[in-house]
């Protein structure tokens, strides 16, 4: 048995890789099917349609056709452009460049990095405290800890229809109302997802206080630090995978926002820009990219092309926190 | 030094007793607007129900029917598009898992990237195509719309099987194999039964986004016929933008009351499962 | 062996597909009817009339009905099932055109549209095609509850213009507390409501802009001059109204059916829709008490000037849809105009159709639209219905009327006026693609 450390252990998974794989229909195609038809096909679908004008998908045309119809039967367009590269470019990437000229995308830019900047802040801090706080000894912690966590199993749009009912009743008695502005819009909807999430946050925070060790706590006291010290210097930086990991829940669970944000306030109040533009001053990105669909054929293919501004967007965020990690870890 | 610090405890027990009455309130606003009538919730909605504007249950009665819609018609159709498609993921992603883990081949590892991938590809980039697709392949019906769920929610689970498997130790399923096991049942009879806690943490985090998801079943499903439930308190806005308050708050109190009651008699096991795929994921 | 069952079992196969395709195509050739309508209150009856049709001539007629406020998400999806897709469908506006025009059927030689009676409410493409038929109209004005108006000592005879209107409304105002009643009922600006102002109340600035500037196609830009007679009725409005004018903001629809429908309030704009509500059993009023009036805001010549006639409900059958399907289609729409329960069924839920062979409807308020256009006034035509974007530009004049109802200053209506005047000109270009 000593020599099965090496060659045994290939040898004998190979007594189960061999038949698994012959059950490859049944392991796992149904599942790669289903992830072709819910995510694989959409995803690549979408990027073209991102290039297109479409109503409903079967019908998406390039839109870069009708400019090379156009330009076929007036050269003349193709110079004003600046040169065919140019002109078809510019064809090509039509969606991208209604999508960056749009006020109200970035409007709704600012609005979800201002939403995530001050949701993020907000949730992970106080999680952290009421985290800390149940971590010590005291009665009724359990109890505490259902009491936060159950905001998170309501559903985005019911918090949105119970929030809104709940602000307009405070406001009411200063003769205002949630939509009235966006400064509440904005603060209303950081309640909202704070109420919700810092439970769920909190209990992660548990999990990872819960594992820092006893031992190094005692070692602390006994080298003489106080409350504070032994929080800062031992507890935090022991608990430092766990803070990464909420700070992308939150980050992402931001830029992602589209239930509550809808049934809050819906976008609401438009505001008119100098100039005419009449945008909806509380949308975030998700609900933008929704909104911009809505607004008739025109716009599908735009609205496709935000969608793939949005994704780069997760994406880029969600690499850049995901090596950040990968450093800490090796430096642990 | 033993009393001092029991007394800061109680106060901290104290303090965060009044916090979690606070933490409540929104709950408690919705049970008693839930029974007053329309107009006196519009007029002040943190005053309790009196005589006159107290309706008992005439608003979960109204609620039960409102919007031309049944609710119940909702709570079956939540249910059963929620049992499904936890049921398809946690089945097929488990066994896509333990084959990825144990093949390891070139498609395997192709799958299990594009599993990662998946995970940070926000809904709105496939919305406007899956929806259109799952029109056309007939997944537009609460039995079939679990396809599409399996298909966008397999990323995060096969992922979170996957991290399990590699951990479980080979000899156990070696020792399976070499009693006559075939891979079915090495995986129902061996596999499974080791995989329970991962079970447990997907199941609970896929049934809480599918239950209260609102966007995908809003531009899949036939919206006549089948309505979920946050569909449904999303269409109690009336014609025209009118809302009778009171008897939303009815139907969402209806709506919440099972999850939350649910939610009392297992929080252990959820509030663990929570932790567990958080760390994870 | 192996072999020859497997070619066997493609061949069935094969042979079966083939002879589903043949029962398709069978199908196929008699046609059927999908409806997508969008008129929820109108669901009942349209179900009924589909039932007695399929059962008259063994024509499939399936009608679905888009819960409220989901007409245009539906018809996207609906749109996008190819051989499924709805072969009749509502096409109401421009916006409707530009989104769906390809799906529109030419329809100037059919039977249906050779029955009607007024070429006014239908829906041309720039080629002249008709595109979508206007299957009824509508009308709306002020509604005036006469036997409060004859209590507070005036005939509905003195109103002529604005300046009577006026004069009438601040003195029944000033006298709300003795009399019981005030004149306007509340003018929310709660989605539910707002959609009276921003839509219907604006299309007077805009039908006579129009009016003058002999606009008849939908116009890039607008000038706004007559805005300063929106904000007269606007202030007469909130000014001689028991609701409070800083919380109009959360005031809804159904308030100020309320207070109209219970005798609270003398006036109410509103519609002919309306009327069944008035005078049925949640609020009992009599139907002689019953009448509506134009909306005068001080433009002139205003006394000649009629209800404001039109409509969004037009039938436009799918282009794209197998040619079966649109001659059943066309069959069944000749059929819902002619026969007895069709025309009935038109009366009773839309009032006076367009057509030959249409039947005298009930409610009064027609019979007032009527009787002011056989008099010789001048129609206010739905000119709102040019409205670029309508959702965003209504949102945007809300907004901007709620701050300004809540402070009624200059510089409060000044962004009233670049809402409505610079948000047309952005949204214009919002719909023509950006």
């Amino acid at each position: 048995m000593s020599k099965k450390q090496k060659g045994g252990q290939n040898l004998n998974s190979y007594q189960i890789r061999r038949p698994l794989k012959r059950m490859f229909p049944l392991f796992i195609l149904p599942t790669f099917l289903c992830f072709i038809i819910g995510f694989i096909w959409p995803f690549l679908q979408g990027i073209y349609l991102s290039f297109t004008d479409f109503m409903v998908p079967s019908d998406a045309e390039l839109t870069v056709i009708p400019a090379i119809e156009a330009a076929q039967k007036d050269p003349s367009l193709i110079t004003e452009a600046g040169g065919s590269f140019s002109y078809y470019m510019d064809a090509m990437f039509q969606n991208y460049r209604k999508a960056f000229e749009d006020p109200s995308f970035s409007r709704a830019f600012w609005n979800t990095a201002g939403f995530a900047v001050v949701s993020i802040v907000a949730i992970n801090v106080i999680a952290f405290a009421i985290a800390y706080a149940l971590t010590q000894k005291m009665r009724g912690s359990n109890l505490f800890r259902t009491v936060f966590f159950m905001p998170n199993l309501i559903g985005g749009v019911v918090l949105g229809y119970i929030w809104s009912m709940i602000f307009d009743a405070i406001l009411k008695q200063y003769a205002t109302y949630l939509t009235a502005n966006s400064t509440y819009g904005f603060w209303g909807l950081v309640i909202l997802v704070a109420w919700q999430q810092i439970g769920y946050i909190m209990i992660i925070y548990i999990a990872g206080l819960q594992s820092v060790s006893e031992d190094m706590l005692e070692a602390a006291r006994i080298d003489g630090a106080n409350g504070w010290q032994t929080l800062f210097r031992v507890t935090i930086p022991n608990v430092m995978p766990s803070i990464t990991i909420c700070t992308f829940l939150t980050l992402t669970n931001s830029f992602k926002m589209f239930d509550q944000n809808m049934a809050l306030t819906g976008g609401d109040p438009t505001i008119t820009l100098a100039g005419g533009a009449q945008i909806k001053s509380t949308e975030l990105l998700a609900l933008n990219i929704y909104s911009t669909y809505k607004i008739g054929r025109r716009w599908h293919g735009t609205a496709q092309a935000k969608a793939v501004i949005f994704f780069l967007l997760v994406a880029v965020l969600a690499i850049a926190q995901l090596t950040a990690t990968r450093k800490k870890e090796v430096q642990q | 030094m033993k009393s001092q610090y029991s007394l800061g405890s109680k106060i901290l027990t104290c303090f965060f007793a009044v916090l979690c009455i606070i933490w409540m309130i929104p709950i408690f606003e919705v049970l008693i607007n839930s029974f007053k009538s329309n107009a006196y919730v519009n007029m002040d909605a943190f005053a309790l129900p009196n005589s006159e504007s107290f309706v008992g249950f005439g608003n979960y009665v109204k609620g039960l029917t409102f919007g031309n819609y049944p609710l119940v018609n909702s709570v079956i159709y939540s249910v059963v598009i929620t049992v499904l498609s936890v049921g398809l993921i946690l089945l097929f992603c488990s066994m896509s898992a333990w084959y990825i883990a144990r093949v390891d081949n070139w498609f395997a590892k192709l799958f299990y990237y594009l599993c990662l991938f998946s995970m940070i590809v926000p809904f709105q980039m496939v919305m406007f195509s899956l929806s259109s697709t799952a029109h056309e392949l007939g997944l537009n019906t609460p039995w079939t719309i679990p396809i599409v769920y399996l298909g966008f929610g397999a990323g995060l689970a096969v992922f979170m099987f996957v991290g399990f498997v590699k951990g479980l130790p080979l000899e156990i399923e070696e020792a399976a194999a070499i009693d006559g096991c075939g891979p079915l049942r090495t995986f129902f009879l061996v596999v499974m039964p080791m995989l329970k806690p991962t079970l447990i943490s997907v199941g609970i985090l896929q049934t809480m986004w599918v239950w209260n998801d609102y966007l995908l079943p809003m531009l899949v499903l036939d919206i006549n016929d089948y309505r979920t439930i946050p569909i449904h308190v999303d269409y109690l806005k009336g014609s025209y933008g009118t809302v009778d308050l009171g008897a939303t708050m009815a139907v969402i109190m209806l709506s919440i009351t099972p999850v939350i009651i649910l939610y009392l008699f297992c929080q252990k096991h959820i509030i663990k499962g929570v932790a567990a795929g958080a760390v994870k994921g | 062996m192996k072999k020859i069952i497997s070619m066997l079992l493609v061949l069935v196969m094969m042979v079966g597909m083939c002879a589903m395709f043949a029962g398709c195509n069978q199908e196929e050739e008699k046609g059927s009817v999908y409806y997508l309508n969008f008129k929820p209150e109108a669901d009942e009856a349209w179900q009924k009339l589909a039932a007695e049709y399929t059962e008259l001539t063994g024509v499939e007629v399936k009608v679905v009905t888009a819960a409220s406020g989901t007409y245009s998400d539906k018809l996207n999806s609906e749109m996008a099932k190819g051989d499924d897709a709805p072969t009749l469908f509502q096409c109401g506006n421009a916006q409707g055109l530009l989104d769906w025009g390809d799906y529109c059927l030419d329809l100037s030689n059919t039977d249906v549209y050779k029955e009607m009676t007024t070429d006014d409410f239908n829906l041309r493409d720039d080629s002249g095609a008709v595109k979508a038929i206007g299957y009824c109209y509508e009308a709306f004005g002020i509604i005036v509850n006469k036997a409060l108006l004859k209590q507070a000592g005036y005939e509905i005879t003195d109103i002529t213009d604005f300046a009577s209107l006026k004069q009438i409304a601040e003195d029944i105002h000033a006298r709300a507390g003795e009399l019981g009643f005030d004149a306007f009922a509340s003018s929310g600006l709660d989605g539910s409501s707002s959609w009276r102002f921003s839509g219907h109340l604006a299309n007077m600035p805009l039908y006579y802009e129009f009016r003058d500037d002999e606009v008849t196609k939908q116009p890039a830009t607008i000038k706004g001059t007559y805005l300063d007679n929106y904000r007269n009725i606007w202030d007469l409005y909130i000014n001689n109204s028991a609701a409070d004018k800083t919380s109009l903001s959360t005031a809804t629809g159904d308030e100020s059916q309320a207070e109209f429908g219970t005798g609270k309030a003398v006036f109410w704009q509103q519609g002919t829709w309306e009327y069944a509500n008035l005078v049925g059993e949640k609020y009992n009023m009599k139907a002689e008490d019953l009448q509506m009036i134009p909306i005068y805001c001080g433009v002139e010549g205003e006394a000649k000037a009629a209800l404001c006639c039109g409509t969004e409900n037009c039938w436009a059958v799918n282009a794209k849809a197998s040619k079966a399907d649109q001659d059943a289609t066309l069959e069944f729409l000749k059929w819902v105009v002619t026969s007895e329960s069709g025309t009935k069924m038109m009366a009773e839920q839309f009032g006076p159709i367009p057509f030959k062979a249409a039947k005298e409807p009930e409610n009064v308020f027609f019979a007032d639209a009527n009787k002011l256009i056989a008099d010789g006034n001048y129609t206010v035509t739905w000119a709102f219905n040019h409205t670029p974007n309508v959702d965003a530009w209504r949102a945007g004049v809300v907004s901007a009327l709620t701050a300004y109802s809540a402070d009624q200053t200059d510089d409060n209506w000044a962004a009233v006026e670049t809402a409505f005047v610079d948000g047309w000109a952005a949204q214009y270009k919002v719909q023509e693609g950006g």
